[in-house]
């Protein structure tokens, strides 16, 4: 029998986190033998550099335009860290064309060219910032990933975005099977961040599946191109990530998100403080 | 000095629904639309007005009514095709996949008629479209903009180019001003972004009024040296050039605007003495930015289809061009060369009856000159209604001026060619005869049994020879009507029986639910009306 293929989106505030957490979340699953691919779809297409040692992948949307339609899944997909299949949608440069147009673009030919095979047991979808307009949303439509985590801090601007993230995901389980699976705070080391975020999580009827703690050996990981877990695999910092691949592997709660309203948003952020800086 | 209703300092022009409040669904008597409209009260572009007869709201839009189904319609971006790509010595690109540029052969042969109509030599459209596919839509396509207007000027060195948007440009944001400044400032000719992407306007008239606005703001003359006295600007399609013979006894020269025109004659429609139209709908955007914005007076008269209003419009022109002296005894002579044959007109087509679907305000005038000729009009469909004009003039207020002059129209009522709601609303009158400006119409009352007349050329009515024009043809179309019957029972409609006893043409604008029930088939859409 083949596996069931568990496809996930990871949505939050542009700059918070997202793409690393995603790669080193990566590195966790298949330390522990799993298939994975990351589908990057932010136009500077960085969702995989530190899966592939540097921005060494050739984008599908640059591809399509140069080669036209008769290209080949080689051509847009490399593998990285332990077979990680690494695949960049793209996009236009700032400011011209439509880079929600790109992503709907490149996951149907990803689709057309039989990218995602029997083999494989998670595809990850890195999703620029906010879910801003119908292309944005092509990941989490029918068919594709029907699980979401949202990355967040205990900043307040993080929040905002996640429960507006929370909205998006609300309206699409209506019509498909998306569904939250929690929130993975990756910490900016503020007060009562665990808190904080624990109480959103549970106001949103989700959960925080685990807090990342700040540690700067992910960003020094990072100048060097790698993974926490694999430029320094005896870190703390990759026992985190390895557990919240362990964690992410064990979910079984997926919810349809209750937003907040702005109100309730504000006042929680009172509860715990946050204001009152 | 009077506010400006025209802001040509900007590249878009206002939507007509946002300027002057237009409609695409109503129905009922023209004289309760006329007092809906409040002309009057509109024309003062007031902000916080009570026009609406129920004194609802403060940005007091006329009601309307609001369908659930559209059978068919046509967009702005295919309206600057046939008015800004239909000039003779400027070219039109056209940024857009190329589905956008689908109806240009039918276009093209207006275009050609056209060129004839005005003693111009026939030539092919000259329409460039940047054919867009999927990766200009996601990286952008402005570097393929600039390609096709340097392809267009080098190989066919237009006096000026103009760049249509589409729905796909306009949404991914294409910055089309600035590529048109760049090239404007590159090639010495003007280049001229219009922003008619078809989800802007619920009514394709929006198009009139962006190509009409990308001429007055980057061709038309600024400042001219020169006043040609003898010279009028006449906004019109493709009619054939009736306004010329009309125009002469008074010294006066025409200039057609916009289609079939050159760049010269674009460019000197600042140094006429004034500007009228063929229909308001049609001139009333470009009249009023050069009356505002370049000093041209625009003739406020209602449009010269009929005898009474025609007169009237003769007069307005003599008062701007000062030759009041000469108008009356021009006047009573045309009166006197028309009357026989007028009279005979009259006692041929006594009793008749008849029905016309076209544009809003020329489907005003056109009722007019068939009232003169004796024939009964029970109803009406218009394809938009304007409740006021730019201009505001009182005299163009063409639905009062017919109201006024030749009693109410029963049921009048405001559509876009919606070929599924003509047999209910032809049932409800009594007619012989069809005319209908839009042809995809005209084989549907043909269907029906009603002989119809597809009217190409929109000047043919005008003027006092217009009528008796107007009045033969009646007499050869009517003369199918056996023809028509015959035709009515070897044709099917396609709609089915349940639709087809609907007596209200706007029940799904009355029972909107009435569209998720389930429809029963049971002659295959025979109408037996």
């Amino acid at each position: 029998m083949a596996k069931e293929l568990r496809q996930i989106a990871i949505y939050g505030k542009g700059g918070i986190g997202k793409s690393t957490t995603t790669q080193n979340l990566t590195a966790g699953l298949v330390e522990q033998g799993k298939k994975v691919m990351i589908v990057g779809c932010d136009p500077k297409a960085d969702s995989t550099r530190l899966l592939l040692g540097g921005l060494a992948q050739k984008t599908v949307l640059d591809t399509l335009r140069e080669a036209g339609e008769d290209i080949d899944l080689e051509e847009i997909l490399t593998e990285g860290y332990r077979g990680t299949r690494c695949v960049e949608s793209g996009g236009p440069e700032p400011g011209v064309g439509c880079a929600g147009r790109g992503i709907i673009t490149s996951i149907g030919l990803l689709e057309r060219l039989g990218a995602y095979t029997d083999d494989l047991d998670y595809v990850f979808y890195d999703v620029l910032g906010d879910v801003v307009c119908g292309g944005f949303a092509m990941p989490i439509r029918e068919g594709k990933a029907k699980e979401i985590y949202i990355v967040a801090s205990g900043e307040m601007m993080a929040l905002y975005a996640a429960n507006n993230i929370s909205k998006g995901i609300a309206r699409y389980a209506k019509q498909g099977g998306v569904r939250l699976g929690g929130i993975i705070c990756n910490s900016r080391k503020v007060d009562r961040e665990f808190e904080l975020v624990q109480a959103f999580a549970e106001e949103l009827g989700t959960q925080l599946i685990h807090f990342v703690p700040r540690d700067n050996v992910v960003q020094r990981a990072e100048i060097r191109k790698k993974t926490v877990i694999e430029f320094d695999p005896e870190a703390a910092q990759a026992d985190e990530y390895r557990e919240l691949a362990r964690k992410i592997e064990a979910n079984t709660k997926f919810v349809i998100p209750k937003p907040l309203t702005q109100d309730r948003l504000e006042e929680i952020l009172l509860e715990f403080g946050l204001l009152d800086i | 000095m009077a506010k400006k209703t025209i802001n040509l300092d900007m590249t878009e022009c206002n939507n007509r629904e946002m300027r002057i409040g237009t409609i695409i669904s109503w129905d009922g008597k023209a004289s309760e639309l006329v007092e809906a409209s409040n002309y009057e009260q509109r024309s003062k572009h007031e902000k916080h007005h009570h026009g609406c007869p129920g004194g609802k709201g403060k940005a007091c839009q006329l009601c309307e009514l609001s369908t659930p189904f559209s059978q068919q319609t046509m967009c702005a971006n295919a309206i600057v095709a046939c008015q800004a790509g239909n000039l003779t010595d400027c070219i039109l690109i056209e940024h857009s996949p190329i589905g956008c540029s689908a109806n240009h052969i039918h276009f093209n042969i207006a275009f050609r008629i056209g060129l004839q109509r005005r003693g111009k030599s026939p030539e092919n459209l000259k329409i460039f479209s940047t054919n867009l596919n999927e990766n200009d839509m996601v990286f952008g396509a402005s570097d393929r903009l600039r390609r096709t207007i340097d392809d267009a000027y080098e190989r066919y060195h237009p006096k000026a180019i103009f760049i249509s948007m589409s729905c796909s440009t306009a949404i991914i944001g294409e910055d089309i001003d600035s590529v048109a400044d760049e090239k404007e400032a590159e090639l010495g000719i003007p280049v001229v972004p219009l922003h008619c992407e078809g989800f802007r306007s619920k009514h394709w008239s929006t198009g009139f009024d962006v190509s009409q606005h990308g001429v007055a703001r980057q061709i038309v003359k600024r400042n001219p040296e020169k006043i040609q006295k003898d010279l009028i600007n006449i906004v019109a399609l493709w009619g054939t050039d009736y306004f010329t013979e009309i125009l002469k006894p008074l010294g006066l020269r025409v200039n057609y605007l916009l289609d079939m025109a050159s760049y010269d004659e674009l460019q000197q429609a600042s140094e006429a003495v004034a500007t009228s139209t063929f229909c308001h709908t049609l001139g009333s955007y470009l009249s009023t930015a050069l009356e505002e914005h370049f000093g041209v007076p625009q003739i406020d008269a209602p449009m010269p289809y009929g005898i009474s209003a025609t007169d009237e419009w003769l007069r307005a022109i003599a008062k701007v061009v000062g030759k009041e002296d000469i108008i009356e005894d021009y006047i009573r002579s045309e009166h006197e060369r028309i009357q026989p044959e007028l009279d005979q007109l009259k006692e041929k087509l006594k009793g008749l009856h008849g029905f016309v679907l076209t544009g809003s305000a020329y489907a005003h005038a056109l009722i007019c000159a068939l009232k003169d000729l004796g024939i009964e009009v029970d109803g009406s469909v218009v394809f938009h209604h304007d409740p006021v004009y730019d201009s505001g003039h009182d005299r163009q207020n063409s639905l009062k001026y017919l109201v006024d002059n030749y009693g109410d129209i029963e049921h009048f009522t405001v559509s876009k060619t919606q070929p599924f709601q003509l047999p209910g609303i032809l049932k409800r009158v009594k007619t012989d005869f069809v005319i209908i400006r839009h042809y995809g119409l005209s084989p549907v009352a043909a269907k029906l049994g009603i002989p119809a007349l597809a009217m190409g050329d929109e000047h043919f009515p005008m003027g006092y020879n217009g009528i008796i024009r107007l009045g033969n043809l009646i007499l050869d179309i009517v003369a199918r009507k056996k023809f028509n019957k015959v035709l009515s029972r070897h044709t099917e409609l396609g709609y089915t029986d349940w639709w087809l006893s609907q007596e209200d043409p706007f029940v799904l604008a009355h029972k909107p639910e009435l569209i998720n029930e389930p429809i029963y088939e049971t002659n295959g859409g025979r109408y037996d009306g």
